[in-house]
């Protein structure tokens, strides 16, 4: 090495160095020691005491609770997730074409992306409340419709979650019209000289060329769905109610790190948490190589 | 130039690294106040108070008169508020920077204490004549002294009664002066109270078990029976027949679709969750309560300052809960608030000096800190002598509230290494119940097992620990 590479290399290091020690004091270290805890009974407090796969062993074979959350946390990813690529890929759509003003159209659909989660919220606990919310009126006084209890009820209670979550696809929907400004011109046009309606330039040409996009948002969509927390807790006070409707995995996980002191059994979850993820993302990449297009291929 | 620029471009950026490690350092002073006391040399203290709202601007004006009664000490208040408490006196400690003093409830102490979270305060309670444990309502010392120590020093406790709105009982065609007596006549009462829109949505509730908060516990205690079994140190619940009546009870207060005729106070469970997620604030004027949507409800002595603040035009009556008949009239203070000295506190003894100023009669022999707290948010004192103070006793409304905790024997919760899980539960069983996806007995049945085996472990735990 030359005194001028050391030199690079030292200066790049240190240029580096707030993200190296960053990650590996905020991730790496956590992370591994979030294993280490799994096996213990660890409330941060005192040291942990090491009792193997016991954790494992309750969260299995004991806990009723973590299958009901663990249930409620996949209907909600079921649900939520293709509904949101849907929703959000037509709004992308709609968003795309050449009519004045429409950068102030794409702000008013990004803006909800921008609340902080918990205003949003709080305001969709009123606009959801069952007697004085906004939709229950709106249906009652305009349409003689008695809604439903929303949040309150323990069968509306996931939809209304996954309705909420609608709400915020803005950030979907600009990877979306990026995707959509990358699909080169002459595709259209080649399929119009023969013939192509919108459907059929939709079908195929957007679609197809917009699948990595696709992708893309489907995992982490995935991933976030399956951390799905903050709104439940500040929506049903981290209680998980209506009758544990709304226990969502990582709500749980939080209840028995901070409420119940068991960070060991929190790490666990979290550990078997990240195994759920893992699977379902390998799933969705393996399936991806059927359904996946990448220009030049 | 270039070289110049690039010199002012770093003098600029270590200039602005300077202000921002400067706006970012921890300090120990921040108000002038606090400023002045440093420049003092005194020792400056955190409080963390589980009161917010006006109950904490009453705890503040007595710290400061404790700030200003010495020269050594100075104590900053935080209103940290009873929400994510747990978490935060958990996060604050494991990262090295707990308050110096913190208030809690009786049930988190229990729970906290076991781990290991405090310091023990037998030396100042040995030392203050004030704190002499036989001062204090017999109820209230268990729940701060337990495993051969006293974690904690009792300020406030609580208990419940009927209130009753009399211009709702006015309306209904019921004599104002009269609250029912008998779970016979309370259910009576809320099938008169009880008001439907033509849709059948509640518009005015007469009685729900369940507001302001689940209140299972004390409803079992007040059919005569019993949760745990201190002698074994178990859950046992569903063995106890009064136990299931009382959730039974509370049951009967949702309608049965399985019925053919409902009960006439019987409301739906979707309807009634809608009503409850539809009512206010809690410390507002849309306190369901306050604001006539609600007749009659279980609530706390506190309610005497309360509704003066929030709804000063109600027209309210107090009594004592209602019991089945046969039952011996029982007193009901599930919890205390207690002042406690994380381990990791960095000043204990001035923590302790605090601890003893607050508990002990003013100089000249003037009613203790303590008690004039209680007074200002009306909460009930721990200690006899305050409690039957005539600011106190001689209330006519807050009279009712203290003769439960005075003349009856007193019930709490148990004071276990599992507390939060144990009424937690407690709760989910409950809303279980009532929303009839289970029988009481086989709520009860899971409750049992479930906080056993969760007693079991932490008491494993702590054996483990002892041990090595």
């Amino acid at each position: 090495m030359t005194p001028r590479e050391r030199r690079n290399l030292r200066n790049g290091l240190l240029f580096a160095s707030p993200w190296i020690l960053g990650f590996f004091g905020l991730a790496v270290y956590p992370l591994v020691m979030s294993i280490y805890y799994s096996f213990t009974e660890y409330n941060v407090v005192l040291p942990p005491v090491w009792i193997g796969l016991e954790n494992y062993r309750e969260l299995f074979f004991e806990d009723p609770l973590f299958w009901k959350s663990l249930y409620n946390t996949l209907y909600f990813t079921v649900f939520s997730v293709p509904l949101a690529l849907a929703v959000s890929l037509g709004i992308a759509l709609l968003l795309n074409r050449k009519v004045p003003g429409m950068s102030v159209f794409r702000t008013i659909f990004f803006l909800p992306s921008i609340v902080p989660l918990v205003v949003s919220s709080v305001l969709w606990l009123w606009v959801l409340n069952p007697e004085s919310g906004l939709i229950n009126t709106t249906l009652y006084h305009l349409f003689g419709i008695e809604g439903p209890g929303w949040i309150a009820d323990e069968q509306c209670s996931k939809p209304s979650l996954i309705l909420m979550s609608l709400w915020s696809v803005g950030g979907a929907v600009v990877i979306f019209l990026a995707g959509l400004a990358d699909v080169p011109q002459t595709l259209y046009e080649v399929a119009e000289l023969d013939g192509a309606g919108r459907w059929a330039k939709f079908r195929n040409v957007t679609l197809p060329m917009l699948t990595p996009v696709i992708l893309f948002n489907l995992v982490m969509g995935l991933i976030l769905a399956f951390q799905y927390f903050t709104q439940v807790y500040v929506m049903t006070g981290g209680k998980g109610t209506p009758v544990d409707s709304t226990m969502f995995y990582a709500l749980y996980l939080y209840r028995n790190s901070f409420y119940y002191l068991r960070m060991g059994y929190a790490s666990a979850m979290a550990w078997m948490l990240f195994a759920v993820i893992l699977a379902a993302t390998i799933a969705v990449l393996i399936s991806s190589r059927r359904w996946v297009y990448y220009q030049g291929e | 130039l270039t070289e110049w620029r690039l010199i002012t471009g770093r003098v600029l950026l270590a200039a602005g690294m300077m202000a921002a490690l400067w706006l970012l350092w921890p300090r120990r002073a921040v108000t002038p106040a606090e400023k002045q006391a440093l420049a003092e040399g005194r020792s400056i203290l955190t409080y963390w108070d589980r009161h917010s709202g006006h109950e904490h601007e009453a705890r503040k004006a007595l710290i400061e008169e404790f700030n200003r009664s010495q020269g050594h000490i100075y104590i900053r208040t935080v209103p940290i508020g009873y929400n994510a408490l747990m978490e935060k006196i958990l996060t604050a400690t494991a990262g090295g920077d707990p308050p110096d003093i913190c208030s809690l409830d009786g049930g988190m102490l229990a729970q906290l204490a076991w781990q290991g979270l405090f310091l023990p305060l037998d030396d100042i309670v040995a030392a203050t004549p004030a704190l002499r444990p036989d001062a204090f309502m017999g109820h209230v010392w268990p729940m701060v002294a337990f495993d051969g120590h006293v974690w904690g020093i009792p300020t406030t406790t609580d208990t419940y009664c009927l209130l009753w709105n009399k211009t709702a009982f006015r309306k209904a065609g019921l004599d104002p002066e009269r609250p029912p007596r008998t779970l016979k006549e309370l259910e009576a009462y809320a099938t008169k109270l009880t008001i439907r829109s033509e849709s059948g949505a509640i518009e005015q509730m007469g009685f729900l078990p369940w507001l302001p908060w689940d209140n299972s516990f004390m409803w079992g205690r007040l059919f005569g029976g019993r949760w745990y079994d201190p002698e074994t140190g178990r859950c046992a619940a569903s063995e106890d027949p009064a136990i299931r009546a009382s959730l039974a009870w509370q049951q009967r207060f949702t309608s049965d679709p399985a019925a053919e005729e409902q009960l006439p106070y019987a409301m739906d469970v979707e309807r009634i969750a809608a009503f409850t997620r539809g009512i206010g604030d809690y410390m507002s004027a849309n306190n369901p309560f306050y604001s006539g949507k609600v007749a009659m409800i279980g609530e706390g002595e506190w309610q005497v300052t309360f509704i003066p603040k929030y709804a000063p035009g109600l027209d309210w009556g107090v009594a004592p809960l209602p019991q089945p008949e046969g039952v011996p009239p029982c007193g009901y203070g599930p919890t205390c608030i207690a002042d406690v000295i994380p381990a990791t506190s960095k000043h204990p003894e001035a923590a302790k000096a605090f601890l003893k100023w607050f508990n002990s009669p003013r100089p000249g022999g003037g009613p203790s800190p303590a008690s004039d707290y209680n007074y200002a948010i009306h909460n009930i004192p721990c200690r006899r002598e305050d409690a039957l103070q005539d600011r106190f006793i001689g209330h006519p409304k807050f009279r009712v509230f203290v003769e439960q905790l005075l003349e009856h024997n007193v019930v709490t919760y148990p004071v276990t290494p599992a507390t939060q899980f144990f009424t937690d539960q407690i709760e989910r069983q409950r809303e279980r119940v009532t929303f009839r996806k289970v029988t009481p007995r086989q709520a009860l049945e899971d409750l049992d097992a479930m906080v056993n085996n969760e007693l079991d472990r932490v008491r494993t735990l702590i054996r483990r620990r002892m041990g090595s």
